[in-house]
C-alpha cells in the first residue's frame, strides 16, 4: 500500500509543481471538504438508522418490552423520520452540539467524551512516533550505508519480526517480563514497571504500550527510510557532491537525506492521522482511558451520535492531513522554489 | 569512512530526537510542577482534583438550608483526598470488568457496573442484608394491608442525604415520580415500579403525577399497587426506587449524576473518567453496621488486574478464564485467596419450536442429548461453571436437586431422531449467536462438532452483534432457529425464570414454547400466597419443560474472586448488594 501511495503522490507533487497553481489548488481542496462532509455523515447517519440494533433496545438488553422501547425512543426523537432526525442533528453540530450519549455513558456531551479523551490517545501515539520514527530512520540510514552487511541483514531481519508479531502475543509476554514479581531462587526481581492506567506522557506505565505501538512505526519506517537512502545514495548527484570533495556529513545531511525524507513526509501524514483513528487494542490492554474504548462501546451498542462525531472527526483529519502533506510535500521538495 | 557515515547518521539522529524529549520535559515540568496542579489534564488524567462538591450546586433555597448548615458544618469540605494510608481499598472497576459505569441514576440503572456503585452510593426505603433477605433502608418499619396493595413506610427520621439534609416523604415520592416521568427515559422502572397505581399513566404522560403514591406527613409515605404481588418489596430494593435527591438532580450539571448526593454508606468524591471512581466512607451514615474503610478506589481502566492484584497494586480481582487453572491448583499461594460463589444465573442452548426440525419435541431432546456438557464444561469451559441439571440455578429459592438433567446419550438421541418427524433427514440448521471474530467462539464450535458427529446435523454458525441479535430475539417473534443466551436473576423469585421465559406468550419466551399444562402451572403459582406450594409449583413447571425440551440448560454460572487475606468482610452476592460496608482492614 504505501508504495503505491508514495508513487501517487509522487504524481501529485508534479502536478504541483507550478506554483500558481497552488493557492488554486488549495481553496478547491478545501471547497471540497464540507461537500465530502455531507455525503459521510448521511451516510453514516443513515446506516444507523436504518442498520439493524437499536440504542434504547440496548440499554434495555434481554428485558425488551415494545411499549417501552417505543416510549423512550420518542423521548428521545428516535421515532422522527429520517430526514428530521438528520436535520436535527445537522444543525445541532453547526452549533457545536454533537448530541448526548444515549447507552454507555447516558446524558453526557459527546463533545465532552471525546474531549477528555482524545488527548490521552494523541499523547500515547506521539510518545510511540517519538522515540520509533527518529530511531527508525537512523536505523534505516544506518542500514542503507552498510548495505549488505550482516548488520543490514539482521536490521532487515527484526524489522520483519516487529511487524510480524501480533499484538496479542506481544503483550502477555512482555507484561509477563516486566511487570510481575520473579523469583530466581533467593532473589526477588521486579516488577520492573507499573502496568496499567494512564498517569501522563512522563509516567513509567506508558512505555510498555508505547513501546508496542511504535513497533509497527519502526518497522515501516525503517524499511522505507533505507529503500529511499539507497535510492538516494546511489543518485547522480551524491557522487558530484562526493567528487567535488564535500565532506561526508554534508553529503549524507544535505543532498542525501533531505532527498530521502521526502516519500517518509507522506507516511509521517499518515501514522499522523491514523492517532485520531485511536488505538484500541493497546488502549484496551493497559487500561488507557483513551477514545479506543469509546469508539468500541459506540460500535457495540448503536451510539449513533458518537459514531457520526467519531466518523466526522476522522474524515476532517484525514481531508486535511491529506492537504497538509502534499502541501509540505512541495515544501520538502528542494526542486521546487517559489518566486 | 563508510563506517563513520553510518555512525555519525545514528548518533546525530538520536541526539536530536534527545534533545526533542528533554526539551518536552522540561517543558512539562515547568508547565506543570505538581501532578495535581491545573495542567494534570494535559499530561494524564487529572489524579487529585475533587469533583464533588453537591452542596454547591444546591439552590440556597433549600427548605432544609439551616438545618443542612447546622447540623453538617464540616460534611462538605470533602477537597482533600489525601487518604489516610492504610485504610484504602482498592478494587477493579464495578463488577470487576472495568470500565466506566453507563450511569449514576439510580433511575436509569439497567446493568450490573451501575449499580455496583449506585447501591453504595444511594439507598431505598428497603435492602438487602447479606442474606438477600429483605430488611429496612431508609423506611425503619412498614404496613401491608390486608389485601396486600396499600403499603404504608414509616422512615427513619435520622437519614440524611450527603449533604445534611433529612431524607423525607417528600423525597420519595419524587424520586419514585421522577422514575416515572416519561423526561427520565428510563427503560427499567416500568419493569419494577409499574405496578404502583398510576405509574404508566405518568410514564406514558397521561397524568402529572403517580396517584399510588401518596405523602401522609414527613416521615409517612403510602404506596398503592394494582395487585397483590409477592415480590413488590423486592422491587422497592432495586436502585430503580432508590430515593435521590431534587436538588441534586435540577442542578443543572450535565448530566446531574456526575455529582451525586445520595444517602448511601459512601459518597462519591472522583470520577476521572477511564481511570478511576473513589469513593469516601459517610460519616454520618444512618445505618446500624457502619462503614469502615474511608476511602475505596475502583480502577476503571481493565487492564491485567490480574497482574496489579499479584503486585499487590489492587486488593481483590475477578479471575478470568485465563487465570483459572493456575490460581485454582491447591499448591499455589494464590488458592487460599480463592472464593467460588455461585451466580444466579443459567445459560441455554434456545431451540424455537416454531421453525423445522425444533417444532418436534423429539429432535429437541435427540440434540438436547447429543450434547456431552461435562465434556464441555471441563475443557472449554475450564470448570468455571458448573454443569446445569435444570433451569433454576442453584443458590435460587426453588433450585430442585433431585433433577438428573438431561442425560448424555447420543445413541437414545439416535433412536428419537429415527421415530421423529425429521427421520428421512434434518434440514440444514444456522445457529446464531453473538460474536464478531473470524470464528465462533470455542464453546459454539465444540457444540455443533458434537451434534454433527452424533446426529449428523449439519450446523452452520452465524455470528451477529450484540445490538443486532437483541432486535432479533425481541419479542414473541424470534426468527432465529437455534441460538445461545443467558439469563442471570432480576429478583429472588423462581417467576423470574420459569414464568418469563417458559409461559406461553411471554416476552422473553424466546423458544417460543407453549404448554397449556405449564401455563397453568405458573398462573396458579404467581398468585399462590403460600411459599412453599408456589415453589412446588414453579418446580412441577421445571419439569415439564425439562421433558419438552424448548431449551437445553448448558451451565450454572460461578463467580471467582480472589481477595487479599488482610481484606475482611468481602463477599460476592448474586445480586448486587450493598456490600463494601461490611469490609474491614486488617493492614
Amino acid at each position: 500500500m504505501s508504495a503505491r501511495f508514495i508513487r501517487l503522490f509522487f504524481a501529485r507533487g508534479q502536478a504541483l509543481r507550478a506554483p500558481s497553481f497552488m493557492l488554486a489548488y488549495i481553496v478547491r481542496r478545501l471547497l471540497w471538504l464540507p461537500v465530502l462532509l455531507i455525503l459521510i455523515s448521511l451516510i453514516t447517519f443513515a446506516l444507523g438508522i436504518y442498520g439493524p440494533g437499536d440504542p434504547v433496545q440496548v440499554m434495555m438488553g434481554l428485558h425488551a418490552r415494545p411499549d417501552i422501547i417505543a416510549q423512550v425512543r420518542k423521548e428521545y426523537g428516535l421515532d422522527q423520520p429520517f430526514p428530521v432526525q438528520y436535520w436535527n442533528y445537522m444543525t445541532n453540530a453547526l452549533h457545536g452540539n454533537f448530541g448526548y450519549s444515549l447507552v454507555k455513558y447516558q446524558g453526557q456531551r459527546v463533545s465532552d467524551l471525546i474531549a477528555k479523551r482524545l488527548p490521552v490517545t494523541l499523547q500515547l501515539n506521539l510518545v510511540s512516533v517519538c522515540w520509533s520514527l527518529p530511531l527508525a530512520i537512523a536505523l534505516g540510514i544506518f542500514a542503507a550505508l552498510k548495505r549488505k552487511s550482516w548488520l543490514d541483514v539482521f536490521l532487515r531481519g527484526m524489522v520483519i519480526l516487529a511487524v510480524s508479531i501480533p499484538v496479542i502475543g506481544l503483550q502477555p509476554v512482555l507484561t509477563f517480563l516486566f511487570s510481575r514479581k520473579h523469583e530466581i531462587g533467593p532473589m526477588t526481581l521486579g516488577p520492573f514497571l507499573p502496568v496499567g492506567g494512564w498517569g501522563g506522557i512522563f509516567s513509567p506505565q506508558v512505555i510498555l504500550p508505547a513501546f508496542i505501538l511504535g513497533l509497527g512505526v519502526l518497522a515501516v519506517f525503517t524499511r522505507q527510510t533505507r529503500a529511499a537512502m539507497i535510492e538516494v545514495l546511489n543518485a547522480d548527484y551524491v557522487r558530484t557532491a562526493r567528487a567535488k570533495g564535500l565532506k561526508e556529513w554534508m553529503v549524507l545531511g544535505r543532498h542525501a537525506l533531505r532527498n530521502a525524507l521526502i516519500p517518509l513526509v507522506t507516511l509521517i501524514g499518515f501514522v499522523l492521522a491514523g492517532m485520531f483513528a485511536g488505538s484500541f487494542i493497546i488502549e484496551s490492554f493497559y487500561g488507557i482511558p483513551g477514545v479506543g474504548q469509546l469508539a468500541y462501546d459506540a460500535l457495540i451498542s448503536k451510539e449513533y451520535y458518537i459514531i457520526m462525531a467519531f466518523t466526522l472527526m476522522i474524515a476532517v483529519v484525514y481531508v486535511l492531513m491529506n492537504l497538509l502533506i502534499d502541501i509540505l510535500y512541495v515544501f520538502v521538495d528542494p526542486r521546487i522554489r517559489y518566486k | 569512512m563508510s563506517e563513520n557515515r553510518g555512525l555519525i547518521a545514528v548518533v546525530v539522529v538520536l541526539l536530536v530526537a534527545l534533545a526533542g524529549m528533554v526539551c518536552l520535559g522540561v517543558g512539562a515540568l515547568i508547565y506543570c510542577p505538581q501532578p495535581g496542579s491545573a495542567c494534570a489534564g494535559l499530561f494524564g488524567a487529572p489524579s487529585n482534583v475533587s469533583q464533588n462538591n453537591p452542596s454547591q450546586t444546591q439552590p440556597t433555597t433549600a427548605p432544609d438550608q439551616s438545618q443542612n448548615q447546622t447540623q453538617n458544618p464540616t460534611q462538605n469540605s470533602s477537597t482533600n483526598n489525601t487518604a489516610p494510608a492504610g485504610n484504602v481499598l482498592r478494587l477493579p472497576g464495578g463488577s470487576g470488568g472495568g470500565g466506566d459505569p453507563p450511569t449514576l441514576d439510580p433511575a436509569n440503572t439497567s446493568d450490573v457496573e451501575s449499580a455496583t456503585y449506585i447501591v453504595e452510593i444511594f439507598s431505598g426505603l428497603v435492602g438487602f442484608n447479606k442474606d438477600l433477605k429483605i430488611v429496612p433502608d431508609l423506611a425503619e418499619k412498614w404496613d401491608v394491608s390486608n389485601d396486600g396493595k396499600t403499603y404504608t413506610f414509616t422512615l427513619r427520621q435520622d437519614a440524611k442525604f450527603h449533604d445534611g439534609r433529612p431524607v423525607t416523604a417528600q423525597d420519595v415520592k419524587y424520586s419514585l415520580e421522577r422514575a416515572a416521568d416519561p423526561r427520565t427515559r428510563s427503560t427499567v422502572s416500568p419493569l419494577y415500579l409499574g405496578d404502583i397505581v398510576g405509574f404508566m399513566d405518568k410514564y406514558t404522560g397521561k397524568a402529572n403525577e403517580v396517584s399510588g403514591v401518596k405523602v401522609l406527613d414527613n416521615y409517612t409515605v403510602q404506596i398503592d399497587i394494582d395487585k397483590p404481588i409477592s415480590y413488590f418489596l423486592a422491587a422497592l430494593a432495586h436502585p430503580t426506587s432508590y430515593i435521590v435527591d431534587k436538588f441534586n438532580v435540577e442542578s443543572g450539571e450535565q448530566p446531574w449524576y456526575l455529582k451525586p448526593n445520595g444517602t448511601g454508606p459512601f459518597k462519591l468524591i472522583q470520577w476521572d473518567q477511564g481511570q478511576q471512581i473513589v469513593l469516601e466512607k459517610n460519616a454520618d451514615y444512618y445505618g446500624d453496621i457502619k462503614p469502615s474503610v474511608d476511602r475505596i478506589e475502583f480502577l476503571l481502566g481493565g487492564g491485567s488486574a490480574m497482574t496489579r492484584y499479584e503486585n499487590g497494586d489492587l486488593d481483590a480481582t475477578r479471575v478470568s478464564i485465563a487465570d483459572i487453572e493456575r490460581v485454582s491448583d491447591p499448591a499455589s499461594p494464590l488458592n487460599k485467596e480463592l472464593s467460588i460463589d455461585p451466580q444466579l444465573s443459567t445459560s441455554f442452548i434456545v431451540f424455537n419450536t416454531r421453525k423445522a426440525p425444533f417444532d418436534d419435541p423429539k429432535v429437541r431432546m435427540a440434540f438436547a442429548m447429543s450434547i456431552d456438557r461435562q465434556k464441555l464444561n471441563d475443557v472449554v469451559f475450564k470448570k468455571m461453571p458448573v454443569v446445569a441439571t435444570g433451569i433454576l440455578p442453584q443458590a435460587f429459592p426453588g433450585f430442585n436437586q433431585d433433577l438428573k438433567g438431561i442425560p448424555f446419550d447420543p445413541e437414545g438421541a439416535k433412536k428419537l431422531l429415527a421415530e421423529s418427524k425429521y427421520a428421512s433427514g434434518l434440514p440444514d440448521i444456522v445457529w446464531s449467536t453473538v460474536g464478531g471474530g473470524g470464528t465462533a467462539g470455542s464453546d459454539v464450535q465444540a457444540i455443533a462438532e458434537m451434534l454433527k458427529e452424533n446426529l449428523g446435523a449439519n450446523i452452520s454458525v452465524e455470528q451477529t452483534d450484540w445490538a443486532t441479535y437483541l432486535s432479533q430475539i425481541n419479542g414473541t417473534n424470534v426468527d432465529f432457529q437455534l441460538f445461545d443466551i443467558g439469563w442471570s436473576a432480576d429478583y429472588v423469585d423462581p417467576h423470574n425464570f420459569i414464568g418469563l421465559l417458559f409461559r406461553g406468550g411471554s416476552l422473553n419466551n424466546w423458544s417460543g414454547y407453549d404448554n397449556p399444562v405449564v401455563n397453568q402451572l405458573i398462573d396458579d403459582a404467581s398468585v399462590e400466597p403460600n411459599l412453599d406450594k408456589r415453589i412446588q409449583e414453579y418446580q412441577q413447571a421445571e419439569e415439564k419443560i425439562l421433558q419438552d425440551a424448548p431449551v437445553l440448560p448448558l451451565t450454572y454460572g460461578r463467580d471467582f474472586w480472589l481477595t487479599k487475606p488482610y481484606v475482611k468482610g468481602a463477599f460476592y452476592p448474586p445480586l448486587v448488594i450493598e456490600r463494601l460496608k461490611y469490609i474491614t482492614l486488617d493492614k
